[in-house]
């Protein structure tokens, strides 16, 4: 299934991620010790009902938010004290993000959002590359269009290339669909599958949603701040029983 | 309403901030300039008070020619100063004199050129009307001795003993200082220099033997002021009047009142040129909030609020926001009069120290002022709001940007027209303040325009940041997203650059015409005159005639007339044949040489106002010598050097007392190197170190130096509102990143470093500088051209564009946007990336 396969080491390491909020008596724990491997090439959902630290757990591994103790990885690269240069540069060069809203530019073309990270760097699009990824996304005719212009879907759309475009080392996607109708949600559901089955892009995704779940190579499941279960292969009934055993037990 | 308005203020108090701060400011101005010049006349009133205390009586000559001036006074006899100190009830009488002069120090130089004149006087030691006080020394006795005022004696470093020289109306006259003086309150008068003889050397050196600028009289006991008036008018000889102190220190106090509040009027221009550009802060300011509030507003609107009471709420946050800036401006006001005066301190003008004058009027004036422009500027967007509809509480929208095209195109082209009907009546004279009004309807005009273009002229401007890389491209795409928000920033900009464009363009226009008029009508090879052309000895003339290097030493004296019904003018004397030799002067009717018979030379433009021909008769009143009707010998083309009337030398020494010249003319004599001509005159001046010599190009030179120094002075009042101006840009700016919060976050998740960032703030800020100083320039010459149209009678014949200062508005502009964008760009790059992207 999987057809490229770039490193044998995984795209992300956490190990023992701890991370809370506050102080003192009104501390509240997010992380309470999260080791995860995300495996190259693959899709990789993290699950889990609001306040689990599945969001929080996404900040920290792509470097967006501190931790308090642990170690996390980026293609055997450590992020934990990095400078904000240092980081901001991994994040341009080596990480996607695709994000639940405002994910592109008004002011840019779709193209230009597009393109925008390789731009930060004043690195050229590699054309070929470029043109696999715009067709994927199935925007071809729309590159000069300006996001008031996409609807809903094609914005996100948009916001998959741009994340994919620089062939990072691994994507995040915080609940892309979260503000799309189901059959927008579908398109670009689809679309991150096949960047990892057909491209080898690895790709973390999250969301409370089952059926996005559904999508994914293998799912984790997170709950008050601890990894409590993995599933390969997921269908979204499987993914809704686990998450209906977890509400139960809470 | 009124408890959600307070709580939104206070919620958005820091937004509001830099908008109070432009109005404080602006009112800042209007109190300094009120409490200053209040003060300053109250200041004046104690010194005049002060120098009439023991006068009772001032006999002096009548003020001719319509005028309440000093030179259309002739001077008193001694026989008048004999016969009033008979009058019964006299205890004494004393003659003063009281001429402008010059002072030489010991190294030379001479005293104070540039600042207030120095004026030549008469003390009367023991006499009760002397004000004059010995600081230090004694008082000066005979010819050898002069006394000083202390605040000069300190300021040149002067000392007992010291020689010194003082150039009158005759030849250097070398004194010894021998007293330091000064008034009870003040070492100086209003900082003016004062170099005091006795009686009769005052006389000798600043008028004539026999004669007194006026008498002072004191009263014997028991002789009210008004009736020893009465007894003293019988005695008098036609010509001479006679003022209790009373009505003389009332005049003097109008006089001086009337300088004060032109002085006034012209600081209170520039305050309202300030508060002008403030008007576009706070409507951008306020536009900016409202289309931030409008889910907020929309929400009030869906609970029951009415449009009225959203208007009326927008307005009350003005109003609020108006008061505050008001009250703080009115106070700043007062730091901003004691620095002006300091300010003038500096320059040499030592005002005597009195108490810090703050009427009532002042405070009401800053609080209206503020109040009103505040309001007026936060109409439109109040109108704005109230028409957010309920619905768009439910909606996720942005600012919505223009709707109608077409509205604005015709609202700003209409009101573009009228203002530019009303300048150019105003300056074809129907008077300043329409042409005050038309520029500020204009400015009005091109910002309501100024969005139709914005976007294609902002992404011009913008490109070469573009091809810098992403941080260009997106700050040049923000200045260009909202064409309205940049258009209402860069106006503010705009309108004080414009100001500066135009009075450049004037200033280069007028340089221009003098090379122009100087190359056609100009025939002398020298010039000679004092620095400010102030009045200089005509022995200095006597010296340089018969000369043989000097062809021709035309000396010409000026002085007033009233002629016909063209009213009091200024009337230049001079000898006809030298005339024709240093000036290239045309007789378009008539013949220069009738001027040796007494008749009158006017130019074309001055004949046709007056509508006279060569040969008719028009009657001319001087000061000394009274009306005679006087015939019409020549009309000549308009000449800048020879101004608009001409009379021979004689004839204006006949009839006018003071002979002082204002300027000579040297052509040297065929055959003759300049350089020897130069030498020659300059042999002659070793008296005079008052005077200059300077050729032509030296003259040109001079001449554009004097409009570059008034130049900078406009430049330094209207830095003010360019200050404005910029905290504007700082202020969009600042609410542009607030309201960018997320696009912020998503950049520095994308991997924008936070100096890419910054970069990107700048980029945004110089264009949108750059934007408003290309329209500013735009305006300005097209204002500054239309100003020298208007001046054309006046001399400004030829029209100019000043590169250089032109190009250095748009530095100036530029380097502006960078240091406005300092704080903006700081406190983006510093946003948390994590907060940013998830903020709601």
């Amino acid at each position: 299934m999987v057809t490229h396969m770039r490193t044998s080491a995984p795209a992300v390491r956490a190990v023992d991620v701890r991370k809370s909020y506050g102080k003192g008596d009104t501390a509240v724990t997010a992380l309470a010790g999260v080791t995860l491997d995300v495996p190259t090439g693959q899709l990789t959902a993290v699950m889990g009902p609001s306040g689990s630290g599945k969001s929080t757990l996404m900040h920290c591994l792509a470097g967006l938010d501190s931790i308090d103790s642990g170690q996390i990885e980026i293609a055997g690269t450590s992020v934990v004290g990095m400078k904000d240069k240092a980081l901001t540069a991994l994040r341009r060069d080596r990480v996607g993000f695709v994000f639940q809203q405002y994910n592109l530019l008004p002011t840019l073309t779709a193209q230009e959002n597009i393109t925008l990270p390789l731009d930060i760097a004043g690195t050229k699009p590699d054309a070929d590359w470029m043109k696999v990824v715009v067709d994927a996304v199935g925007l071809s005719d729309r590159l000069q269009h300006r996001p008031s212009e996409l609807s809903g879907g094609q914005q996100q759309r948009v916001a998959c290339a741009r994340a994919l475009v620089t062939r990072p080392d691994v994507v995040f996607a915080d609940e892309p669909t979260g503000n799309l109708d189901s059959r927008s949600g579908a398109e670009v559901l689809g679309f991150l599958q096949r960047s990892a089955r057909e491209f080898g892009q690895t790709i973390v995704l999250v969301t409370h949603d089952p059926v996005a779940a559904a999508y994914a190579d293998r799912v984790v499941f997170l709950a008050d701040g601890l990894l409590v279960d993995e599933m390969s292969a997921p269908t979204a009934q499987s993914v809704l029983d686990r998450m209906k055993r977890f509400e139960a037990v809470a | 309403m009124l408890r959600a308005t307070l709580r939104s203020l206070l919620a958005r108090k820091l937004r509001l901030l830099l908008a109070s701060f432009a109005v404080l400011l602006g009112v800042s101005f209007v109190s300094g300039a009120f409490v200053l010049t209040d003060s300053l006349g109250k200041v004046f009133d104690t010194l005049v008070s002060t120098v009439t205390s023991g006068t009772s009586v001032t006999v002096q000559g009548v003020a001719s020619l319509g005028s309440n001036d000093a030179a259309d006074r002739e001077p008193v006899t001694q026989a008048v100063l004999d016969r009033v100190k008979a009058v019964d009830g006299v205890r004494d009488a004393v003659g003063n004199m009281s001429v402008q002069t010059q002072l030489v120090l010991p190294n030379g130089k001479v005293y104070g050129t540039g600042g207030p004149p120095t004026i030549g006087v008469t003390i009367n030691p023991g006499s009760p009307q002397e004000s004059l006080r010995l600081r230090s020394g004694k008082s000066p006795v005979g010819p050898d001795q002069v006394a000083v005022d202390a605040a000069t004696g300190r300021d040149a470093h002067l000392a007992l003993g010291d020689k010194v020289a003082i150039l009158g109306k005759g030849i250097k006259h070398d004194a010894t200082v021998v007293g330091f003086v000064g008034f009870a309150s003040s070492d100086s008068f209003a900082g003016a220099t004062l170099v005091a003889f006795d009686g009769p050397t005052s006389q000798v050196v600043l008028g004539t033997p026999d004669t007194w600028t006026n008498v002072t009289v004191a009263a014997a006991s028991g002789v009210s002021d008004q009736q020893l008036r009465d007894r003293i008018i019988p005695v008098l000889p036609k010509g001479v009047e006679a003022l209790t102190a009373k009505q003389s220190n009332a005049a003097l106090s109008q006089q001086i009142r009337k300088a004060v509040s032109i002085f006034n009027l012209v600081l209170q221009v520039f305050a309202g040129i300030a508060l002008f550009v403030g008007m576009f802060l706070i409507f951008n300011t306020f536009s900016m909030l409202i289309a931030q509030r409008t889910r907020e507003l929309a929400l009030m609107r869906a609970l029951g609020a009415s449009r009225g009471q959203v208007t009326r709420s927008v307005l009350l946050e003005a109003l609020l926001v108006g008061l505050v800036s008001s009250v703080g401006g009115f106070l700043l006001g007062i730091g901003v009069a004691v620095g002006l005066k300091g300010l003038l301190g500096a320059l040499g003008i030592d005002l005597p120290s009195g108490r810090t004058v703050i009427e009532l009027r002042t405070f009401v004036v800053c609080l209206l002022v503020g109040v009103l422009v505040t309001c007026i500027a936060a109409l439109i967007p109040a109108r704005r709001a109230s028409s957010v509809a309920p619905v768009q509480a439910m909606r996720e929208s942005g600012p919505a940007e223009d709707r109608s095209l077409g509205r604005r195109a015709i609202a700003g082209g209409v009101l573009l027209l009228l203002g530019v009907l009303a300048l150019v009546a105003g300056l074809g004279g129907s008077g300043i303040a329409l042409v005050g009004l038309g520029a500020a309807v204009s400015f009005v005009g091109v910002t309501v325009l100024s969005p139709l273009f914005a976007r294609p002229i902002v992404g011009l401007l913008g490109q070469p940041f573009a091809k810098l890389g992403v941080p260009g491209v997106l700050g040049r795409g923000n200045a260009m997203r909202s064409p309205r928000r940049t258009s209402a920033t860069a106006a503010a900009l705009m309108v004080g650059l414009a100001l500066v464009a135009a009075i450049s363009t004037l200033g280069a226009s007028v340089k221009k015409s003098v090379v122009h008029t100087v190359a056609v009508s100009f025939g002398a090879d020298f010039v000679l005159h004092t620095e400010q052309f102030q009045p200089f000895s005509p022995a200095v003339a006597k010296g340089l005639e018969g000369k043989p290097a000097l062809a021709a030493v035309a000396a010409f004296r000026q002085g007033n007339a009233r002629v016909g019904k063209a009213g009091k003018v200024s009337v230049q004397g001079v000898n006809p044949t030298a005339l024709t030799q240093v000036l290239t002067l045309d007789a378009v009717q008539g013949d220069l040489a009738t001027l040796s018979q007494g008749e009158l030379a006017v130019s074309q433009t001055e004949a046709s106002n007056l509508g006279i021909k060569v040969g008719e008769q028009v009657p001319v009143e001087w000061a000394r010598t009274g009306t005679h009707p006087v015939t019409v010998g020549t009309v000549y083309a308009d000449n800048q050097f020879a101004g608009g009337y001409l009379v021979s030398d004689a004839t204006y020494d006949a009839n006018v007392t003071n002979r002082q010249l204002v300027v000579i003319a040297v052509k040297a004599a065929p055959g003759v190197a300049l350089s020897a001509a130069r030498a020659a005159i300059t042999s002659a001046l070793a008296g005079f170190p008052n005077l200059t010599v300077q050729d032509e190009a030296q003259f040109v030179k001079s001449q554009g130096n004097q409009i570059d120094t008034l130049l900078n002075i406009v430049m330094i009042l209207l830095a003010l509102s360019v200050l404005i101006a910029m905290l504007g840009i700082v202020n969009t700016l600042a609410l542009s990143v607030v309201e960018r919060t997320r696009e912020l976050g998503l950049l520095r998740a994308v991997g924008l470093q936070r100096r890419q960032l910054r970069q990107m703030i700048y980029a945004e800020s110089v264009v949108i500088a750059v934007y408003g100083a290309v329209l500013g320039i735009a305006i300005g010459l097209a204002f500054g051209y239309a100003l020298t149209l208007a001046l054309h009678d006046q001399g400004v014949t030829e029209f100019a564009v000043p590169v250089v200062r032109l190009a250095l508005v748009l530095l100036v502009a530029a380097v502006g946007g960078i240091l406005a964008a300092a704080l903006p760009a700081r406190r983006a790059a510093r946003l948390n990336v994590l907060e940013a992207v998830s903020a709601a």
